[in-house]
């Protein structure tokens, strides 16, 4: 396929590629805060920042409807829904022990999961093509293109938001009976 | 000193990997969602990076708008996780998946 038009160049502008460094950085830490915290309270902090952080990753490299979409529908109705669930159970605190069997497992998975990835992005020549305009018309695309796709995504959403509101509102779940021997 | 396709991608594989690490470490069923969610998080990334900066970026609209569908999925799974979590806690008072081992 011919190239028309410029290909796509790497930012190269100062204050802008300092910026997404920090929001990588800082969103990259907040996800292990996340996964590492005791308290799942913080936990879910720290994973609404993170959801914020990537929103302003998106920010800089994608349309502007992206950033809005992750910032005021992904990550609202991701944090209502885990602070709903918390909201009717007390599981505040992890009972589980730092560095035990699991996280040594969980580590070792981790990192080869990451060394894989990093070894086939730092390997791959990644083809390039021309440029093309993401932003313009990206409303119009999904109305046409993808006119089925956004009519089920809006109601898997809808139904989300509705069962975090439902969540939020409910009250705390009931301790269950005690067993008793059957008669 | 610039950032470009291959900058991104690492920095979601790494996110990735953060994501596994809640799954395959964490027995909070709250924490494992959390560990889904960032590894959907991390493949809509690649794909928005895919769409600014490479393959892409001859129709870099559906790179996009893959983004919004996966943003919308991960939330959909999140939702149906907490509530087999919220039933999980109602049997046994508490949200580790193991609970029910005694």
């Amino acid at each position: 396929m011919p190239l028309i038009g410029a290909l796509p160049q790497p930012i190269t502008s100062a204050p802008l590629v300092i910026l997404i460094y920090a929001v990588l950085v800082l969103m990259l830490a907040s996800a292990l805060a996340s996964v590492l915290l005791r308290s799942t309270l913080f936990a879910i902090g720290a994973f609404a920042a993170t959801m914020v952080l990537v929103a302003l990753l998106y920010l800089t490299i994608a349309p502007f409807l992206l950033f809005a979409v992750q910032l005021l529908v992904f990550s609202t109705v991701s944090v209502a829904l885990l602070v709903g669930l918390l909201r009717r159970t007390s599981g505040l605190e992890s009972a589980q022990e730092p560095f035990s069997r699991e996280w040594i497992v969980g580590a070792a998975v981790a990192a080869s999961v990451l060394a894989l990835l990093v070894l086939l992005v730092a390997t791959t020549s990644w083809p390039v093509r021309a440029t093309a305009n993401a932003g313009a018309g990206l409303g119009a695309t999904l109305i046409n293109s993808y006119v089925i796709g956004l009519a089920v995504l809006v109601v898997i959403l809808a139904s989300a938001a509705l069962g975090g509101g439902l969540l939020l509102a409910g009250p705390t779940l009931v301790a269950p009976r005690p067993r008793g021997p059957r008669r | 000193m610039n950032a470009g396709l291959n900058l991104i991608l690492a920095a979601s594989a790494a996110l990735f990997a953060v994501g596994a690490f809640a799954v395959v470490a964490r027995r909070s069923a709250v924490l494992m969602l959390i560990g889904t969610q960032f590894m959907f998080m991390a493949g809509s990334i690649a794909f928005v990076a895919f769409a600014r900066f490479g393959l892409g970026a001859v129709n870099a609209r559906a790179g996009v708008a893959v983004a919004i569908f996966a943003g919308a999925t991960a939330v959909a799974e999140l939702a149906v996780g907490l509530a087999m979590a919220a039933l999980i806690y109602r049997e046994h008072r508490s949200l580790a998946i193991d609970a029910d081992r005694g």
